[in-house]
C-alpha cells in the first residue's frame, strides 16, 4: 500500500542495487560487524572521511581495503609511522638534471581512496599534512596548489589512544572525519564463524572474488542524488538542537563546531537513502549521531576521570531532546 | 684442647654470676641538728598615701579609667543582636522540642549542600531523577498530548483541507491511546520507531509498524495526499484503534 500511494519522488533503485551488492561482498569476508559495514557504505556515499577505531585484530584495516577494493578508483595505501615526513605523503620536489628544473614528484596522497594504515602512529606535524587536503580536496606545496581527483576519499584507522607509541590526533583532523567507526569485538558466535571460514580456506578465495560494484562516475552520480534528498525543516532544527547542547553540557569540555551539524544532516541523508527512502527522519539522525559528534566533542576532566565516554553523553543529549513529529 | 673448652666455658660463667650479682644499698643513720629561730626586731616605718597626690593625679586625663559613658546601639547592631539572642535561644533550648530547631538545620544543610554543589559544578539534576527534556522550539510541540483534543483539532484540519496536518493529528491520537492502555510508555523524546519496538504484541506491531511508515512519508517526507488518499489512511487508523479498544 505504501509503495502504491507513495511512489518515490527520487530514484533510489540504482543506489538499493551498488549498497546490496556492497554489504554482500563485505559480509562474505567480515563476519559480523553489521553497524560498521552499514556506516562505512554511508561514509561512503555521504563524501565524507572515515576513521575507524579499535583494538588490534577486529579487521580494521580489512574493512578499509574492502570498502576500496568495491569501488573502481586508484588506492593508494600510507602506514603512518612516527618517523613518517609531511613530504612522504603530499610529494616533494626533485631536481630534474636533463631540465635542470625541478619538478612536483606526487606523493601517496593523490588517488582516490587513500587508506592510511595506523594514522596515530605519525606526529601531529605529518598527522597536520593531512588537514587541507581532507577539508578542501588540494594540497599545497612550494606555492602550488593542486588539485585531487573526486571521489575522494581517507579512510583511517588507528588503535585506542591509551596504547604506547600513539599521538592524539589533533582535534582540527578529528573534526574532518564524517564519522568515527568504532570496530568493537565479534560475538562469541561470530568469532566460531571467522575460525570455521579460515580453517576452511574460505577468506582467502572470498578476498580474491571481490569486485568493484562501482566506478568512479557512479559514485559521483550517487552523491549527487544523496545530496538531493528531503529533510524536514523541523529535523533540521532538531539536529541543530543536538549540537548546541554539547556546548552547554557540563560533562563537556569541547562541544562540536556547526561542521558536525552538518555532517548529521549528510550521513543521516545517507541512512536514509540505504533504506529506501528519499526524505529523513528522527531515526536516522539519532543513528549517525554518536558516529558524528563522539570523537568531535572532549570530556570535562572529571567526567573522563568517572569513566564516561564521549559515546554516553551524546546519548544522554538524545534522551533530552524532544523529537519532532 | 676440649679441656681448654671447658675452662673457658666454666671461666665465663663464673665472671657472668659475679657481675650480676645484686649489690644491696647501705643504710646510713641520719643524725638531725636543731633549728635556732632568730627575731626581728628592727623597728616598722609605717608609710601613708600623699592625699594631695592623689587628688592631683585623679583629675588627669590619663587616669580616669570607669567613667566612659556608652554608646546607643545602631539598628544593624540591634537586629544582629536580636538574631544571635534568637538562634541561642533556639539552640540552647529555649524552644525544646519545637520543630522549628529541626527544619532550621535542615535548611542551613540544604543551603550548604547547594552551595558547594554550584561551586564544584556538579550536575544536580540527577537528584531529581529524570532529566528535564529540553523542548525544541516548535510551533506544535508534543508536552500536553494528554490535554490536546484530537477529535476537535482533527475536524479543523480537514475543514482547512490540510490532511498532512490531520494525519498527523491521527497517528498522535492513536500514540495517547497506547499510552493510555500502557502498551508504550510516552516520552517526547522517544522516536517512533522506539514505540514500535516497544510493543509485545505482534499482531500490534505489525500494524502500528504500517501506519508509523505512512506518517512518516506524510509527515518527514510531505509526500502530497489528497482526500481519497486521507479517506483510506484514516480507516486504517480507525481500525488499529479500534482494536485496542
Amino acid at each position: 500500500m505504501e509503495q502504491e500511494m507513495f511512489n518515490q519522488r527520487t530514484d533510489l533503485s540504482q543506489l538499493s542495487a551498488a549498497v546490496d551488492q556492497i554489504r554482500q561482498s563485505l559480509s562474505h569476508v567480515i563476519i559480523g560487524q553489521k553497524d560498521t559495514i552499514d556506516l562505512l557504505i554511508a561514509g561512503l556515499l555521504a563524501d565524507g572521511h572515515l576513521l575507524l577505531e579499535g583494538v588490534p585484530g577486529v579487521a580494521k584495516t580489512l574493512s578499509a581495503k574492502l570498502v576500496a577494493k568495491c569501488i573502481s578508483a586508484t588506492f593508494s595505501r600510507i602506514q603512518f609511522t612516527p618517523d613518517l615526513m609531511p613530504s612522504d605523503v603530499l610529494g616533494t620536489a626533485v631536481f630534474s638534471p636533463k631540465t635542470a628544473e625541478f619538478q612536483f614528484r606526487q606523493g601517496p596522497i593523490f588517488g582516490n581512496i587513500i587508506l592510511v594504515d595506523e594514522i596515530n602512529r605519525a606526529p601531529a606535524k605529518t598527522q597536520s599534512a593531512l588537514f587541507e587536503a581532507m577539508e578542501e580536496r588540494q594540497i599545497t606545496v612550494d606555492g602550488n596548489t593542486y588539485k585531487l581527483e573526486e571521489p575522494f576519499m581517507v579512510l583511517a584507522t588507528q588503535n585506542p589512544i591509551e596504547q604506547e607509541g600513539t599521538y592524539r590526533l589533533p582535534e582540527a583532523q578529528l573534526d574532518r572525519f564524517l564519522f568515527k567507526i568504532e570496530v568493537k569485538y565479534p560475538s562469541l558466535a561470530e568469532e566460531i564463524e571467522i575460525l570455521t571460514s579460515q580453517h576452511q580456506q574460505k577468506t582467502e578465495d572470498q578476498l580474491k572474488e571481490i569486485k568493484a560494484v562501482l566506478s568512479v562516475e557512479q559514485i559521483k552520480t550517487l552523491r549527487a542524488t544523496i545530496k538531493s534528498l528531503f529533510v524536514e525543516p523541523k529535523l533540521l532544527a532538531y539536529v541543530a538542537q543536538i549540537t548546541h547542547e554539547t556546548r552547554h553540557n557540563k560533562s563537556l569540555y569541547l562541544g562540536a563546531s556547526p561542521r558536525a551539524s552538518l555532517a548529521i544532516v549528510n550521513g543521516a541523508k545517507a541512512i536514509a537513502a540505504m533504506a529506501g527512502r528519499d526524505f529523513v527522519t528522527p531515526d536516522d539522525i539519532i543513528k549517525v549521531a554518536a558516529p558524528v559528534l563522539a570523537h568531535r566533542i572532549m570530556l570535562s576532566p572529571e567526567k573522563e576521570m568517572e569513566g564516561l565516554t564521549t559515546a554516553d553523553v551524546v546519548a544522554q543529549i538524545i534522551k533530552k531532546i524532544e523529537v519532532p513529529r | 684442647m676440649r679441656s681448654i673448652l671447658v675452662f673457658l666455658i666454666f671461666f665465663i660463667w663464673a665472671n657472668t654470676v659475679q657481675a650480676t650479682a645484686v649489690e644491696k644499698p647501705v643504710v646510713k643513720p641520719v643524725i638531725k641538728k636543731g633549728f635556732v629561730l632568730k627575731t626581728d626586731s628592727s623597728t616598722i616605718d609605717l608609710r601613708k598615701f600623699d592625699e594631695t597626690a592623689v587628688k592631683k593625679y585623679s583629675k588627669q586625663k590619663e587616669f580616669i579609667y570607669d567613667d566612659v559613658a556608652p554608646q546607643s546601639l545602631s539598628l544593624w547592631d540591634r537586629f544582629w543582636r536580636w538574631f544571635w539572642r534568637l538562634i541561642n535561644k533556639i539552640f540552647s533550648g529555649g524552644i525544646t522540642g519545637s520543630i522549628i530547631k529541626y527544619i532550621l538545620i535542615a535548611v542551613v544543610i540544604a543551603i550548604v549542600v547547594f552551595v558547594v554543589i554550584k561551586l564544584i559544578g556538579i550536575d544536580y539534576k540527577f537528584l531529581i531523577g529524570k532529566s528535564k527534556t529540553v523542548t525544541v522550539p516548535f510551533e506544535e510541540s508534543l508536552e500536553n498530548i494528554h490535554e490536546i483534543d484530537f477529535d476537535e483539532q482533527i475536524d479543523f484540519a480537514l475543514q482547512n483541507k490540510n490532511y498532512r496536518l490531520a494525519v498527523r493529528l491521527l497517528y498522535l491520537k492513536t500514540l495517547k491511546k497506547l499510552s493510555d492502555k500502557e502498551l508504550i510508555n510516552w516520552q517526547p523524546e522517544k522516536t517512533n520507531q522506539a514505540y514500535v519496538l516497544e510493543l509485545e504484541n505482534e499482531n500490534y506491531k505489525q500494524e502500528f509498524n504500517v501506519l508509523t511508515n505512512q506518517f512518516e512519508y506524510i509527515w518527514y517526507g510531505e509526500f502530497f495526499i489528497d482526500k481519497l488518499d486521507f479517506d483510506s489512511i484514516n480507516q486504517s487508523f480507525l481500525q488499529f484503534n479500534q482494536k485496542m479498544i
